[in-house]
């Protein structure tokens, strides 16, 4: 009891409500014991938080770990409270200039661990953080400081749902902030369903004002599909790895250039673990988007450990197999649209009569779709197929509209907006609607973003998306036939539903919103790297105003446009302008050796 | 306080390359030293090479050039430009004094550049600039030619160094006593008894001059077999233990005893100790080949791919080099000609090897494969002329 109170009256000098509050608090979530060098440890709902032999040893081990990526001037916070052993390890093994603040997700829990330690003076300067993971991350934001997110897994577990909480907080608040620009490479696909994703991921990049570098390898479809025609499957399969190993190899050139903040690959892009981990071992921070579903493409199994960060669109159990497969950091990014392309349209009369219908599909002939279509024949309204891939679908042949072909998006957008209810039937190798329904497709979006209706088979995420306000989905192709006679009659209400959704899609889901998502979940996981810019601490003004002390820098800086990011080899080019016979001062040729060093990257292949 | 001595008195030389280039930078010190014995002459080089110099005398200073922690700092610059700023003016203010009225910058790239703008006193700064300009453009563009044509050059780069720095060369190479350090205890015993020592180099700086452990295994089973008294030391840094391990694997059991493992085991001091006490060293050309030459050991390399002997053979007088006909990568090697040549026989080309002989006359080194040297002369003598035709009247003078 005592233990309790003389922490309570020290924690009070500083978080006088949390005093308050932990002291009303019941405790009892964890079970303290003794461990065997002697001081106590503790289990939370059975399992072990702390070391049963020798916690402080096990805590020291762990601030070790952590505290080297640490940097000054960083607030440093911790998931996980326990029994505070690595708090206080951390804390020891800290610069004072390192700030350190905890999440607290259970009051009873803290008053457990202040009931079983004595907190000494390292817990003055510790930021507790208690309430609700928005509140705190207001509070975190509002102190300005880089935030280095660290957990101590043991004890995060039993409040895994409020620690995401907070790390999605704290990401939007990342996300948010458009203080800088980054340059990111982004390595597309040669052909495939990624292809207009990755322009629409550039788009969406450059409107939050980053430079992004397109490596483009549909340049080289022509020849990678002249390769397919190969009869011998071995062959073309050594041909066609040939040739992707020698795209990998261009990626690298085209890094060397001009070495980016970010290599953003998109799903199918050609890059070789081989390559993946040399870029790694030259300090590139590399992700990838894998736009697709992981049970139908597995190359990603191979090529888990060689991102940095992976982003999938599906969830639970996909994010469980990339980690096992060796992905670092795996975190969920759904599809979007992209309303520069994806959007309402006037249609001339001739357009509306050649593009429109009652009812229309989009899209390659998947074996389901196949099995399911036929139904929607010899109905009292019109049905027409676009897409290719539909060879041998004789039953169907009467609505595939342009003799299959594969039809542009420009094409497609005017079949959306043209036809009353858009069908969106997602693909699958079997006979039915996919069974394992765990993700949404960007068609959904895309559709939406469009202000046209749709039928959707339902998705066991869709609902996170739109609300039964904004779309309708059905359970069982059997249901189509009747909701499309229903929504026909209907013309009113499927507008305002299609509105709803667009509406929704503009606020919540474009690719700008996702790339948002994105850059702030990297930002948060590096601070110091690609979080520093999106702060806009590389700008000119910035970095002005931290060297206010060192005279010769700052004359250095001034000479840089203002309201730019100023890199290294920025002011190294400032420099060189000046001519090979000009006599530089000392700080002039240290910086140009500097970038001699920095260059290096250069040497990748 | 010891007396620093003024900058006026004082030269520097800059070479930044890896470690076969430093010890071959030591016949242009040398000659430097001879010529202005009243100078101090102190070396700039990468800072983990910096105790090959320790054991060379008469060098004034030797100033590590630390590559890893600019290289760290050119990463941290953008966390924080301010704090790297200050951390790389301490980094140079711990050099000491280091400002010279003279500097021979011997590596032609920007960085060497850089540097000998870094050391070079103020006040002689556009003079000994253009000075430096006049003395190394010829050479500069001679090595670059070279580089580019692989004509029939004969001149060494150790003496083209000597004509970069304004200064011919001695005609007789380094020689250092290597510091008397100690062994890892399992290889103290290396030379201390009667035999055979042949020190053999597993490595090499880049992959298309490596020799295969295959290679070096059957060579080793060669030698081992044809000398009761042959011993085997393999020489190399961490990163070739795994080939060593290679070679050792494929050897019969009972001829370990007689292979004793050294790579990743020494620093640079220890590597000159070891190759002191071997009679050979073999290899690709390669640093420790150029080390051994350098305590005194007797060289012989295998230079194939873009390794010409020419250019970078082994310094010094008796020295031998297999080269390869083609810049292709050998299918055959010179595994028993070279063991006979170390067992005395008369040395013999291989299939498509032939063999070259060390010399040395006032010009350098030079490499002779029996056919006459006349031509060879002349020819070298034409590129001096060509390249520093005032220190030629000096030396007809």
């Amino acid at each position: 009891m005592n233990i309790l109170h003389d922490n309570l009256t020290r924690l009070a000098s500083r978080h006088q409500d949390l005093a308050a509050a932990v002291k009303y608090a019941v405790g009892g979530t964890l079970t303290i014991e003794p461990s065997r060098s002697g001081v106590p440890s503790a289990r939370r709902s059975g399992r072990w938080i702390h070391s049963a032999y020798d916690p402080l040893r096990e805590a020291q081990t762990w601030a070790d770990t952590h505290a080297a990526s640490c940097r000054p001037g960083e607030m440093v916070v911790v998931a996980g409270v326990g029994l505070l052993y690595h708090v206080e390890a951390l804390r020891r093994k800290l610069a004072p200039d390192v700030s350190l603040a905890v999440l607290i997700p259970n009051l009873d829990e803290f008053h457990d661990a202040l009931a079983a330690r004595s907190l000494e003076a390292w817990s003055e300067s510790i930021l507790w953080l208690p309430g609700a993971p928005a509140e705190i991350a207001e509070t975190l934001t509002k102190i300005g400081r880089p935030i280095r997110c660290l957990s101590y897994t043991p004890a995060t577990l039993a409040d895994a749902e409020f620690h995401r909480a907070v790390e999605d907080a704290l990401r939007q608040g990342i996300a948010r902030q458009t203080g800088g620009q980054l340059t990111i490479a982004l390595v597309g696909p040669i052909y495939g369903g990624s292809l207009p994703i990755t322009g629409y991921v550039k788009r969406a990049l450059e409107t939050l004002g980053h430079k992004v570098q397109w490596i483009d390898h549909s340049v080289h479809a022509a020849s990678y599909e002249a390769m397919g025609s190969l009869k011998d499957q071995r062959n073309r399969q050594m041909m066609q790895g040939r040739m992707a190993e020698v795209m990998s190899q261009w990626t690298l050139a085209s890094l060397a250039e001009s070495p980016p903040d970010l290599v953003l690959s998109m799903a199918q892009a050609p890059m070789t673990l081989q390559v993946l981990e040399h870029l790694r071992k030259k300090k590139f921070l590399t992700a990838m988007w894998f736009v697709e579903n992981y049970r139908h493409l597995t190359y990603w199994q191979q090529l888990a450990p060689g991102y940095e960060f992976w982003f999938v669109f599906q969830q639970g159990a996909c994010l469980d197999a990339f980690r096992q497969a060796g992905a670092r950091q795996v975190n969920y990014l759904p599809m979007a649209a992209d309303p520069d392309l994806h959007c309402p349209m006037s249609l001339s009369e001739e357009d509306r009569r050649r593009f429109g219908s009652d009812v229309s599909f989009v899209g390659a002939g998947y074996a389901n779709r196949r099995r399911l279509f036929p139904s929607l024949l010899h109905q009292p309204w019109s049905f027409k197929l676009w897409g290719n891939e539909w060879d041998g679908a004789e039953e169907l042949r009467s609505v595939l509209q342009l003799d299959g072909a594969r039809i542009d998006t420009a094409t497609c957008m005017k079949v959306f907006n043209a036809t009353a209810i858009n069908l969106n039937v997602h693909s699958t190798t079997g006979a039915g609607l996919d069974p394992q329904a765990d993700f949404v497709n960007p068609r959904t979006f895309e559709l939406a973003a469009c202000g046209a209706f749709q039928l959707v088979d339902h998705r066991s995420q869709l609902r996170q998306f739109f609300t039964e306000q904004q779309m309708v989905s059905f359970q069982d192709f059997g249901e189509v036939p009747g909701l499309v006679q229903q929504w026909l009659n209907e013309p009113a209400a499927r507008q305002a539903m299609a509105n709803a959704a667009r509406a929704h899609v503009l606020s919540e889901h474009t690719y700008v919103h996702r790339m948002r998502d994105l850059l702030g979940h990297i930002g948060l996981s590096q601070p110091d790297r690609v979080g520093s810019v999106l702060r806009g601490e590389r700008q000119q003004e910035a970095l002005v105003k931290r060297c206010a002390d060192d005279r010769p820098l700052e004359s250095l800086l001034k000479d840089c446009p203002s309201g730019q990011r100023i890199e290294l080899k920025d002011v190294a080019a400032r420099i060189r302008s000046k001519g090979p016979t000009a006599t530089l001062k000392r700080e002039e040729l240290m910086v140009l050796m500097l970038d001699e060093y920095r260059s290096e990257t250069r040497d990748l292949l | 306080m010891p007396h620093e001595e003024s900058p006026e008195h004082r030269d520097l030389v800059i070479q930044m390359a890896r470690l076969g280039d430093l010890v071959q930078t030591l016949p242009a010190i040398e000659a430097l030293q001879e010529a202005s014995p009243e100078r101090r002459l102190d070396v700039l080089c990468a800072a983990p090479l910096t105790g090959v110099l320790a054991a060379v005398r008469d060098i004034g200073r030797v100033i590590p050039w630390d590559g890893a922690q600019w290289r760290t700092w050119a990463t941290r610059w953008q966390e924080n430009p301010a704090a790297t700023l200050q951390v790389m003016r301490h980094y140079l203010a711990s050099l000491g004094d280091t400002t010279y009225e003279q500097v021979y910058p011997l590596n032609q790239h920007a960085r060497s550049h850089l540097m000998t703008q870094l050391f070079l006193r103020h006040s002689s700064h556009e003079q000994e600039q253009d000075r430096i300009e006049a003395r190394m453009r010829p050479w500069a563009q001679h090595l670059r030619q070279v580089a580019r044509e692989r004509g029939a050059n004969r001149v060494h780069l150790a003496d083209a160094w000597c004509g970069m720095c304004g200064v011919r060369p001695r005609g007789q190479a380094p020689f250092c006593v290597p510091p008397a350090v100690e062994l890892p205890e399992d290889l103290a015993g290396i030379g201390e008894h009667h035999g055979r020592w042949v020190a053999l180099v597993t490595g090499a700086g880049e992959s298309d001059r490596c020799v295969t452990p295959a290679v070096w295994s059957q060579w080793i089973c060669e030698f081992l077999a044809q000398t009761q008294d042959g011993q085997v030391v393999l020489i190399g840094s961490g990163t070739e233990r795994e080939a060593a391990q290679a070679i050792l694997d494929s050897l019969p059991t009972l001829l370990h005893g007689r292979i004793w493992d050294g790579t990743g085991r020494t620093n640079i001091s220890q590597l000159m100790r070891v190759l002191h006490k071997c009679h050979w060293v073999i290899g690709a050309d390669t640093g420790p080949l150029h080390l051994g030459t350098l305590v005194g050991t007797r060289a012989l390399g295998w230079y194939f791919s873009r390794a010409r002997l020419h250019e970078t053979g082994p310094y010094g007088e008796g020295h031998w080099v297999y080269q390869h006909a083609t810049q292709a990568q050998p299918q055959r090697w010179p595994i028993l000609e070279s063991i006979a040549l170390m067992c005395g026989d008369q040395g013999r080309s291989g299939t498509d090897w032939t063999l070259w002989r060390s010399r040395m006359d006032r010009w350098g080194a030079y490499f002779d494969d029996g056919s006459g040297n006349a031509t060879v002369e002349s020819s070298r003598a034409e590129i001096w002329r060509a390249c520093a035709p005032a220190l030629c009247e000096t030396m007809a003078a």
